[in-house]
Protein backbone atom coordinates (compact mmCIF):
# COMPACT_ATOMS: atom_id res chain seq x y z
CA UNK A 1 0.00 0.00 0.00
CA UNK A 2 2.77 2.21 1.01
CA UNK A 3 4.61 1.79 -2.55
CA UNK A 4 1.33 2.71 -4.22
CA UNK A 5 1.66 5.50 -2.59
CA UNK A 6 4.91 6.56 -3.16
CA UNK A 7 4.84 5.47 -6.59
CA UNK A 8 1.45 7.52 -7.51
CA UNK A 9 3.40 11.12 -6.64
CA UNK A 10 6.23 10.25 -8.44
CA UNK A 11 4.00 9.78 -11.37
CA UNK A 12 1.91 12.94 -10.47
CA UNK A 13 5.48 14.61 -10.76
CA UNK A 14 6.22 13.16 -13.97
CA UNK A 15 2.29 14.55 -15.04
CA UNK A 16 3.07 17.74 -14.17
CA UNK A 17 6.33 18.06 -15.89
CA UNK A 18 5.07 17.31 -19.39
CA UNK A 19 3.86 20.94 -19.99
CA UNK A 20 5.36 24.04 -19.78
CA UNK A 21 3.58 26.52 -17.34
CA UNK A 22 2.15 28.25 -19.66
CA UNK A 23 0.35 25.00 -21.45
CA UNK A 24 2.71 24.96 -24.80
CA UNK A 25 4.20 21.46 -25.53
CA UNK A 26 7.81 21.12 -25.24
CA UNK A 27 10.49 21.46 -27.43
CA UNK A 28 11.92 18.10 -28.19
CA UNK A 29 15.32 18.58 -26.17
CA UNK A 30 18.14 16.46 -25.04
CA UNK A 31 15.57 15.42 -22.30
CA UNK A 32 13.55 13.82 -25.13
CA UNK A 33 15.92 11.85 -26.63
CA UNK A 34 17.50 10.01 -23.42
CA UNK A 35 14.07 9.26 -22.54
CA UNK A 36 13.61 7.53 -25.52
CA UNK A 37 16.98 5.93 -25.01
CA UNK A 38 15.75 4.59 -22.14
CA UNK A 39 12.09 4.03 -23.17
CA UNK A 40 13.91 1.54 -26.29
CA UNK A 41 15.70 -0.41 -23.65
CA UNK A 42 12.65 -1.02 -21.70
CA UNK A 43 10.99 -1.94 -24.48
CA UNK A 44 13.68 -4.64 -25.68
CA UNK A 45 13.58 -5.93 -22.30
CA UNK A 46 10.50 -6.46 -21.97
CA UNK A 47 9.97 -7.82 -25.47
CA UNK A 48 12.93 -10.35 -24.22
CA UNK A 49 10.76 -11.09 -20.85
CA UNK A 50 7.83 -11.81 -23.45
CA UNK A 51 9.19 -14.00 -25.47
CA UNK A 52 10.97 -15.97 -22.72
CA UNK A 53 8.30 -16.15 -20.10
CA UNK A 54 5.06 -14.98 -20.91
CA UNK A 55 3.88 -15.33 -25.14
CA UNK A 56 5.39 -19.53 -23.90
CA UNK A 57 2.94 -19.62 -21.01
CA UNK A 58 0.18 -17.87 -23.20
CA UNK A 59 0.61 -20.21 -26.08
CA UNK A 60 0.71 -23.29 -23.20
CA UNK A 61 -2.85 -21.67 -21.61
CA UNK A 62 -4.06 -21.45 -25.32
CA UNK A 63 -3.43 -25.10 -26.31
CA UNK A 64 -5.02 -26.33 -22.87
CA UNK A 65 -8.33 -23.95 -23.28
CA UNK A 66 -11.11 -23.23 -26.25
CA UNK A 67 -12.11 -19.99 -26.97
CA UNK A 68 -15.31 -20.43 -24.35
CA UNK A 69 -13.13 -21.10 -21.33
CA UNK A 70 -11.03 -17.93 -22.63
CA UNK A 71 -14.30 -15.92 -23.05
CA UNK A 72 -15.47 -16.96 -19.53
CA UNK A 73 -11.98 -15.80 -17.60
CA UNK A 74 -11.94 -12.08 -19.94
CA UNK A 75 -16.09 -11.98 -18.53
CA UNK A 76 -14.74 -12.27 -15.13
CA UNK A 77 -12.24 -9.86 -14.84
CA UNK A 78 -14.28 -7.40 -17.12
CA UNK A 79 -16.34 -7.48 -14.54
CA UNK A 80 -14.19 -7.05 -11.73
CA UNK A 81 -13.89 -3.53 -13.21
CA UNK A 82 -17.39 -2.62 -13.41
CA UNK A 83 -16.94 -0.79 -10.06
CA UNK A 84 -13.89 1.48 -11.11
CA UNK A 85 -16.37 2.02 -14.18
CA UNK A 86 -19.51 3.41 -12.15
CA UNK A 87 -17.70 5.30 -9.86
CA UNK A 88 -15.53 7.08 -12.93
CA UNK A 89 -19.09 7.46 -14.64
CA UNK A 90 -20.65 9.34 -11.69
CA UNK A 91 -17.26 11.54 -10.98
CA UNK A 92 -17.63 12.59 -15.12
CA UNK A 93 -21.72 12.99 -14.23
CA UNK A 94 -22.60 10.34 -16.19
CA UNK A 95 -25.63 9.83 -13.95
CA UNK A 96 -27.32 7.24 -15.88
CA UNK A 97 -23.90 4.99 -17.13
CA UNK A 98 -22.90 4.75 -13.32
CA UNK A 99 -26.48 3.51 -12.24
CA UNK A 100 -25.96 0.44 -15.54
CA UNK A 101 -22.15 0.16 -14.11
CA UNK A 102 -23.90 -0.87 -10.54
CA UNK A 103 -27.09 -2.73 -12.32
CA UNK A 104 -24.49 -4.93 -14.33
CA UNK A 105 -22.25 -5.97 -11.63
CA UNK A 106 -24.83 -6.75 -9.87
CA UNK A 107 -26.93 -9.11 -12.28
CA UNK A 108 -23.40 -10.23 -13.70
CA UNK A 109 -22.09 -11.35 -10.14
CA UNK A 110 -25.20 -13.12 -9.47
CA UNK A 111 -27.05 -14.23 -12.20
CA UNK A 112 -24.00 -14.08 -14.43
CA UNK A 113 -22.13 -16.87 -12.12
CA UNK A 114 -19.46 -14.59 -10.90
CA UNK A 115 -19.29 -12.55 -14.14
CA UNK A 116 -18.15 -15.33 -16.25
CA UNK A 117 -21.07 -14.73 -18.11
CA UNK A 118 -22.32 -11.22 -19.23
CA UNK A 119 -26.40 -12.03 -18.52
CA UNK A 120 -26.97 -7.86 -18.39
CA UNK A 121 -26.07 -7.20 -21.66
CA UNK A 122 -29.10 -9.24 -22.45
CA UNK A 123 -31.18 -7.18 -20.31
CA UNK A 124 -30.27 -4.08 -22.28
CA UNK A 125 -27.87 -2.91 -20.03
CA UNK A 126 -25.02 -1.55 -21.53
CA UNK A 127 -21.59 -1.89 -20.68
CA UNK A 128 -20.18 1.81 -20.18
CA UNK A 129 -16.59 1.33 -19.81
CA UNK A 130 -14.85 4.05 -18.05
CA UNK A 131 -11.51 4.87 -16.35
CA UNK A 132 -9.56 7.59 -14.04
CA UNK A 133 -7.61 8.09 -16.72
CA UNK A 134 -10.28 9.43 -18.65
CA UNK A 135 -11.59 11.56 -15.70
CA UNK A 136 -8.49 13.27 -15.30
CA UNK A 137 -8.16 13.73 -18.84
CA UNK A 138 -12.05 15.46 -18.52
CA UNK A 139 -10.34 17.92 -15.90
CA UNK A 140 -7.42 18.29 -18.76
CA UNK A 141 -5.14 16.99 -16.94
CA UNK A 142 -2.00 16.63 -19.36
CA UNK A 143 -1.18 12.94 -20.07
CA UNK A 144 2.86 13.07 -19.91
CA UNK A 145 5.64 11.69 -22.25
CA UNK A 146 5.28 8.02 -23.38
CA UNK A 147 6.68 5.69 -20.48
CA UNK A 148 7.81 2.00 -21.35
CA UNK A 149 7.42 0.54 -17.74
CA UNK A 150 9.00 -2.83 -16.98
CA UNK A 151 6.50 -5.68 -17.86
CA UNK A 152 3.84 -3.37 -17.80
CA UNK A 153 4.78 -1.62 -21.13
CA UNK A 154 3.30 1.07 -23.03
CA UNK A 155 2.00 4.20 -20.65
CA UNK A 156 2.19 7.62 -19.92
CA UNK A 157 2.05 9.16 -16.27
CA UNK A 158 -1.66 10.04 -16.77
CA UNK A 159 -2.21 6.07 -17.68
CA UNK A 160 -0.26 4.99 -14.65
CA UNK A 161 -1.73 7.10 -11.94
CA UNK A 162 -4.79 6.10 -13.65
CA UNK A 163 -4.05 2.15 -13.51
CA UNK A 164 -3.06 2.74 -9.50
CA UNK A 165 -6.53 4.64 -8.66
CA UNK A 166 -8.71 1.91 -10.42
CA UNK A 167 -6.76 -1.21 -9.18
CA UNK A 168 -7.63 0.53 -5.60
CA UNK A 169 -11.52 -0.11 -6.93
CA UNK A 170 -11.20 -3.87 -7.41
CA UNK A 171 -13.76 -5.54 -5.67
CA UNK A 172 -10.63 -8.86 -5.11
CA UNK A 173 -8.45 -6.25 -3.69
CA UNK A 174 -11.50 -5.41 -0.63
CA UNK A 175 -12.43 -9.02 -0.22
CA UNK A 176 -8.57 -10.04 0.60
CA UNK A 177 -7.87 -6.45 2.51
CA UNK A 178 -7.79 -7.79 5.79
CA UNK A 179 -6.61 -10.82 4.98
CA UNK A 180 -2.65 -9.89 3.72
CA UNK A 181 -1.49 -12.30 6.49
CA UNK A 182 -2.98 -15.88 5.02
CA UNK A 183 -0.58 -17.55 2.88
CA UNK A 184 -4.33 -18.59 0.94
CA UNK A 185 -5.36 -15.22 0.04
CA UNK A 186 -1.34 -13.99 -0.95
CA UNK A 187 -1.84 -16.64 -3.45
CA UNK A 188 -4.93 -16.19 -4.83
CA UNK A 189 -4.44 -12.85 -5.11
CA UNK A 190 -1.03 -13.29 -7.02
CA UNK A 191 -2.92 -15.99 -9.02
CA UNK A 192 -5.80 -14.22 -9.78
CA UNK A 193 -3.15 -11.44 -11.74
CA UNK A 194 -1.30 -14.38 -13.23
CA UNK A 195 -4.25 -15.78 -14.86
CA UNK A 196 -5.52 -12.34 -16.08
CA UNK A 197 -2.54 -11.32 -17.64
CA UNK A 198 -1.91 -14.39 -19.52
CA UNK A 199 -5.06 -14.66 -20.50
CA UNK A 200 -4.91 -11.14 -21.86
CA UNK A 201 -1.86 -11.83 -23.37
CA UNK A 202 -3.45 -15.12 -25.33
CA UNK A 203 -6.44 -13.11 -26.64
CA UNK A 204 -4.37 -10.22 -28.22
CA UNK A 205 -1.26 -12.67 -29.83
CA UNK A 206 -3.10 -12.94 -32.73
CA UNK A 207 -3.00 -9.16 -33.15
CA UNK A 208 0.43 -8.49 -31.35
CA UNK A 209 2.04 -10.79 -34.12
CA UNK A 210 0.43 -9.55 -37.14
CA UNK A 211 1.41 -5.86 -36.01
CA UNK A 212 4.96 -7.33 -35.36
CA UNK A 213 5.21 -8.49 -38.54
CA UNK A 214 3.92 -5.92 -40.70
CA UNK A 215 6.96 -3.60 -38.88
CA UNK A 216 10.24 -2.26 -39.30
CA UNK A 217 10.42 -0.52 -36.18
CA UNK A 218 8.29 -2.50 -34.07
CA UNK A 219 9.28 0.19 -31.00
CA UNK A 220 7.83 3.16 -33.08
CA UNK A 221 4.68 1.73 -34.42
CA UNK A 222 3.66 0.29 -30.72
CA UNK A 223 4.45 3.63 -29.39
CA UNK A 224 2.44 5.97 -32.81
CA UNK A 225 -0.35 3.29 -32.05
CA UNK A 226 -0.82 3.80 -28.27
CA UNK A 227 -0.48 7.37 -28.03
CA UNK A 228 -2.33 7.77 -31.10
CA UNK A 229 -5.50 5.66 -29.42
CA UNK A 230 -4.90 8.09 -26.73
CA UNK A 231 -6.26 10.88 -28.09
CA UNK A 232 -9.89 10.25 -27.58
CA UNK A 233 -8.90 11.32 -24.41
CA UNK A 234 -8.28 14.81 -25.30
CA UNK A 235 -11.71 15.04 -27.16
CA UNK A 236 -12.96 15.06 -23.56
CA UNK A 237 -11.70 17.96 -22.31
CA UNK A 238 -11.48 20.26 -25.97
CA UNK A 239 -15.25 19.19 -25.35
CA UNK A 240 -15.75 21.69 -22.18
CA UNK A 241 -14.03 24.16 -24.14
CA UNK A 242 -16.39 25.15 -26.80
CA UNK A 243 -13.97 28.07 -28.64
CA UNK A 244 -11.44 25.18 -29.38
CA UNK A 245 -12.18 23.38 -32.42
CA UNK A 246 -10.21 20.79 -32.11
CA UNK A 247 -9.74 18.82 -35.43
CA UNK A 248 -9.20 14.75 -35.41
CA UNK A 249 -5.64 13.89 -34.59
CA UNK A 250 -5.74 11.48 -37.77
CA UNK A 251 -7.36 14.34 -39.77
CA UNK A 252 -3.67 14.91 -41.30
CA UNK A 253 -2.83 17.68 -43.39
CA UNK A 254 -0.55 16.52 -46.45
CA UNK A 255 2.09 19.29 -45.73
CA UNK A 256 2.09 18.18 -41.65
CA UNK A 257 5.63 17.72 -39.84
CA UNK A 258 5.82 16.38 -36.57
CA UNK A 259 8.55 14.38 -34.66
CA UNK B 1 -27.79 47.64 -56.03
CA UNK B 2 -25.41 46.48 -52.94
CA UNK B 3 -27.42 43.49 -52.09
CA UNK B 4 -27.54 41.92 -55.08
CA UNK B 5 -23.81 42.46 -55.67
CA UNK B 6 -23.73 40.78 -52.62
CA UNK B 7 -25.90 38.17 -53.33
CA UNK B 8 -23.80 37.36 -56.34
CA UNK B 9 -20.75 37.14 -54.66
CA UNK B 10 -22.17 34.33 -52.10
CA UNK B 11 -23.37 32.41 -54.95
CA UNK B 12 -20.22 32.45 -56.61
CA UNK B 13 -18.65 31.38 -53.16
CA UNK B 14 -20.86 28.70 -53.20
CA UNK B 15 -19.98 27.68 -56.64
CA UNK B 16 -16.53 27.69 -55.95
CA UNK B 17 -16.78 26.42 -52.58
CA UNK B 18 -18.89 23.05 -54.22
CA UNK B 19 -15.90 22.82 -56.81
CA UNK B 20 -13.59 21.36 -53.91
CA UNK B 21 -15.74 19.61 -52.21
CA UNK B 22 -16.30 15.58 -52.23
CA UNK B 23 -19.43 14.31 -52.96
CA UNK B 24 -19.94 12.45 -49.36
CA UNK B 25 -22.76 10.18 -50.90
CA UNK B 26 -20.11 9.34 -53.73
CA UNK B 27 -17.43 8.28 -51.34
CA UNK B 28 -19.61 6.42 -48.78
CA UNK B 29 -20.84 4.16 -52.36
CA UNK B 30 -17.30 3.92 -53.00
CA UNK B 31 -16.39 2.21 -49.66
CA UNK B 32 -19.23 0.51 -50.20
CA UNK B 33 -17.82 -0.84 -53.08
CA UNK B 34 -14.38 -1.43 -52.13
CA UNK B 35 -15.61 -3.12 -48.91
CA UNK B 36 -17.92 -5.73 -50.66
CA UNK B 37 -15.68 -6.61 -53.61
CA UNK B 38 -12.93 -7.22 -50.75
CA UNK B 39 -15.20 -9.49 -48.56
CA UNK B 40 -16.95 -11.04 -51.19
CA UNK B 41 -14.04 -11.86 -54.04
CA UNK B 42 -11.36 -12.36 -51.83
CA UNK B 43 -12.02 -13.06 -47.39
CA UNK B 44 -15.49 -15.52 -47.94
CA UNK B 45 -14.06 -16.63 -51.25
CA UNK B 46 -13.38 -20.47 -51.67
CA UNK B 47 -10.58 -19.21 -54.82
CA UNK B 48 -7.10 -20.65 -54.17
CA UNK B 49 -4.41 -18.80 -51.99
CA UNK B 50 -2.59 -17.17 -55.29
CA UNK B 51 -6.07 -16.51 -56.71
CA UNK B 52 -6.85 -14.69 -53.93
CA UNK B 53 -3.51 -13.13 -53.23
CA UNK B 54 -3.85 -11.92 -57.31
CA UNK B 55 -7.31 -10.30 -56.58
CA UNK B 56 -5.99 -8.60 -53.55
CA UNK B 57 -3.39 -6.88 -55.14
CA UNK B 58 -5.38 -6.25 -57.86
CA UNK B 59 -7.84 -4.43 -55.65
CA UNK B 60 -4.98 -2.67 -53.32
CA UNK B 61 -3.16 -1.13 -56.66
CA UNK B 62 -7.11 0.26 -58.17
CA UNK B 63 -8.22 1.57 -54.76
CA UNK B 64 -5.87 2.82 -52.90
CA UNK B 65 -3.68 5.92 -54.23
CA UNK B 66 -0.07 4.52 -52.99
CA UNK B 67 1.84 7.42 -54.59
CA UNK B 68 -0.09 9.52 -52.21
CA UNK B 69 -0.10 7.15 -49.01
CA UNK B 70 3.77 6.57 -49.86
CA UNK B 71 4.76 10.23 -49.87
CA UNK B 72 3.03 11.05 -46.57
CA UNK B 73 4.50 7.83 -44.42
CA UNK B 74 8.25 9.38 -45.60
CA UNK B 75 7.45 12.98 -44.20
CA UNK B 76 9.99 14.83 -44.07
CA UNK B 77 12.62 12.38 -45.51
CA UNK B 78 10.93 12.53 -48.64
CA UNK B 79 11.74 16.31 -49.67
CA UNK B 80 15.51 15.13 -49.26
CA UNK B 81 14.91 11.66 -51.33
CA UNK B 82 16.52 11.41 -54.76
CA UNK B 83 14.10 10.37 -57.37
CA UNK B 84 15.76 7.18 -57.66
CA UNK B 85 15.32 6.43 -53.96
CA UNK B 86 11.39 7.92 -54.45
CA UNK B 87 10.27 5.68 -56.90
CA UNK B 88 12.16 2.13 -54.55
CA UNK B 89 10.64 3.43 -52.15
CA UNK B 90 7.07 3.52 -53.69
CA UNK B 91 7.88 0.02 -55.45
CA UNK B 92 8.80 -1.36 -52.55
CA UNK B 93 6.53 -0.12 -50.06
CA UNK B 94 3.68 -1.40 -52.41
CA UNK B 95 4.69 -4.80 -52.71
CA UNK B 96 5.24 -5.07 -49.07
CA UNK B 97 1.92 -3.69 -47.95
CA UNK B 98 0.48 -6.45 -50.04
CA UNK B 99 2.07 -8.92 -48.68
CA UNK B 100 1.38 -7.94 -45.35
CA UNK B 101 -2.08 -7.41 -45.63
CA UNK B 102 -3.14 -10.40 -47.69
CA UNK B 103 -2.19 -12.53 -44.36
CA UNK B 104 -4.51 -10.62 -42.59
CA UNK B 105 -7.86 -11.68 -44.71
CA UNK B 106 -8.63 -14.72 -42.14
CA UNK B 107 -9.18 -12.10 -38.99
CA UNK B 108 -11.81 -10.43 -41.66
CA UNK B 109 -13.63 -14.08 -42.65
CA UNK B 110 -17.73 -13.86 -41.68
CA UNK B 111 -17.23 -9.98 -40.69
CA UNK B 112 -19.19 -7.52 -42.11
CA UNK B 113 -18.96 -3.40 -42.37
CA UNK B 114 -21.77 -1.52 -41.48
CA UNK B 115 -21.84 2.04 -42.27
CA UNK B 116 -22.95 4.93 -40.45
CA UNK B 117 -22.37 8.19 -42.29
CA UNK B 118 -19.80 10.51 -42.89
CA UNK B 119 -17.40 13.22 -41.46
CA UNK B 120 -15.88 16.36 -42.93
CA UNK B 121 -12.15 16.49 -43.09
CA UNK B 122 -9.98 19.65 -42.58
CA UNK B 123 -8.15 18.99 -46.11
CA UNK B 124 -9.60 19.60 -49.08
CA UNK B 125 -11.37 17.03 -51.37
CA UNK B 126 -11.44 14.59 -48.80
CA UNK B 127 -13.91 12.75 -46.57
CA UNK B 128 -14.12 10.54 -43.95
CA UNK B 129 -16.59 7.12 -44.61
CA UNK B 130 -17.57 5.57 -41.13
CA UNK B 131 -17.92 1.99 -40.62
CA UNK B 132 -18.00 -0.25 -37.59
CA UNK B 133 -17.19 -4.07 -37.67
CA UNK B 134 -19.03 -5.90 -34.97
CA UNK B 135 -16.37 -8.37 -33.17
CA UNK B 136 -17.22 -11.99 -31.46
CA UNK B 137 -16.19 -9.92 -28.09
CA UNK B 138 -17.00 -6.61 -26.67
CA UNK B 139 -18.07 -3.17 -28.83
CA UNK B 140 -18.09 -3.02 -32.60
CA UNK B 141 -14.26 -1.53 -34.16
CA UNK B 142 -15.01 1.81 -35.76
CA UNK B 143 -13.12 1.51 -38.68
CA UNK B 144 -12.50 5.03 -40.73
CA UNK B 145 -11.83 5.09 -44.67
CA UNK B 146 -10.23 8.47 -45.47
CA UNK B 147 -11.21 8.82 -48.94
CA UNK B 148 -9.92 11.54 -51.44
CA UNK B 149 -11.25 12.95 -54.75
CA UNK B 150 -8.51 14.06 -57.44
CA UNK B 151 -10.45 12.84 -60.17
CA UNK B 152 -11.03 9.34 -59.30
CA UNK B 153 -11.97 8.39 -55.76
CA UNK B 154 -8.91 6.74 -53.78
CA UNK B 155 -8.47 5.63 -50.20
CA UNK B 156 -5.27 7.16 -48.63
CA UNK B 157 -6.04 5.83 -44.84
CA UNK B 158 -7.23 3.61 -42.86
CA UNK B 159 -8.45 5.02 -38.97
CA UNK B 160 -8.98 1.54 -36.54
CA UNK B 161 -9.99 3.06 -33.10
CA UNK B 162 -8.55 6.54 -33.64
CA UNK B 163 -5.13 5.01 -35.12
CA UNK B 164 -4.71 6.03 -38.34
CA UNK B 165 -2.43 3.30 -40.00
CA UNK B 166 -0.80 6.50 -42.52
CA UNK B 167 0.24 8.49 -39.32
CA UNK B 168 1.63 5.19 -37.54
CA UNK B 169 3.01 3.96 -40.70
CA UNK B 170 4.90 7.89 -41.04
CA UNK B 171 5.84 7.79 -37.19
CA UNK B 172 7.70 4.46 -37.37
CA UNK B 173 9.54 4.86 -40.67
CA UNK B 174 10.89 8.66 -39.78
CA UNK B 175 12.09 6.87 -36.17
CA UNK B 176 13.58 4.25 -37.98
CA UNK B 177 15.28 6.40 -40.83
CA UNK B 178 16.51 8.73 -37.94
CA UNK B 179 17.63 5.39 -36.43
CA UNK B 180 19.46 3.67 -39.67
CA UNK B 181 23.36 4.62 -40.14
CA UNK B 182 22.01 4.37 -44.20
CA UNK B 183 18.73 6.14 -43.75
CA UNK B 184 16.01 5.80 -46.07
CA UNK B 185 18.05 3.28 -48.13
CA UNK B 186 18.55 1.29 -45.18
CA UNK B 187 14.85 0.97 -45.03
CA UNK B 188 14.20 0.74 -48.74
CA UNK B 189 16.57 -2.20 -48.15
CA UNK B 190 14.60 -3.30 -45.05
CA UNK B 191 11.28 -3.74 -46.40
CA UNK B 192 12.41 -5.39 -49.87
CA UNK B 193 13.85 -8.17 -47.07
CA UNK B 194 10.08 -8.59 -45.26
CA UNK B 195 8.39 -8.30 -48.87
CA UNK B 196 10.19 -11.60 -50.08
Amino acid sequence: MKNKIILLSVLFLLASCATNPNGTKMKISDEESKLEIYNRAMFNFNYQFDKMVLKPVAKGYKSVTTQSIRNRVTNFFNNLEEPAYAINNLLQGEMKSSGLSVARFAVNSTLGLLGTFDVAEGWGLEKKKNSFDATMALYCTPDGPFIVMPILGPSTPRYLIGWGVDSMTDPMYWALWDKQDEDWAVALSYGGTALKYINKRAENMALLDSLEEGSVDYYATIKAAFMQNRQKFQSLCDSKNTESQATASYDFDFEDEED
Amino acid sequence: MRKLIALICACVFCFSFKANAIDASKAEDFVKKVTTEGVEEIVNSTASIEEKDARFEKLFNEYLDLDYIGRFVLGRYWKTASDKQKDDFIKVYREFNTKTWSKRFDEFKGKSFDFNGTTPSNSEGQIFVNTSVKMNEGEPVKVLWRVKDGGQMKIVDIVIENVSLAITARNEYTAYIKQAPGGLDDLIKDLKEKSK
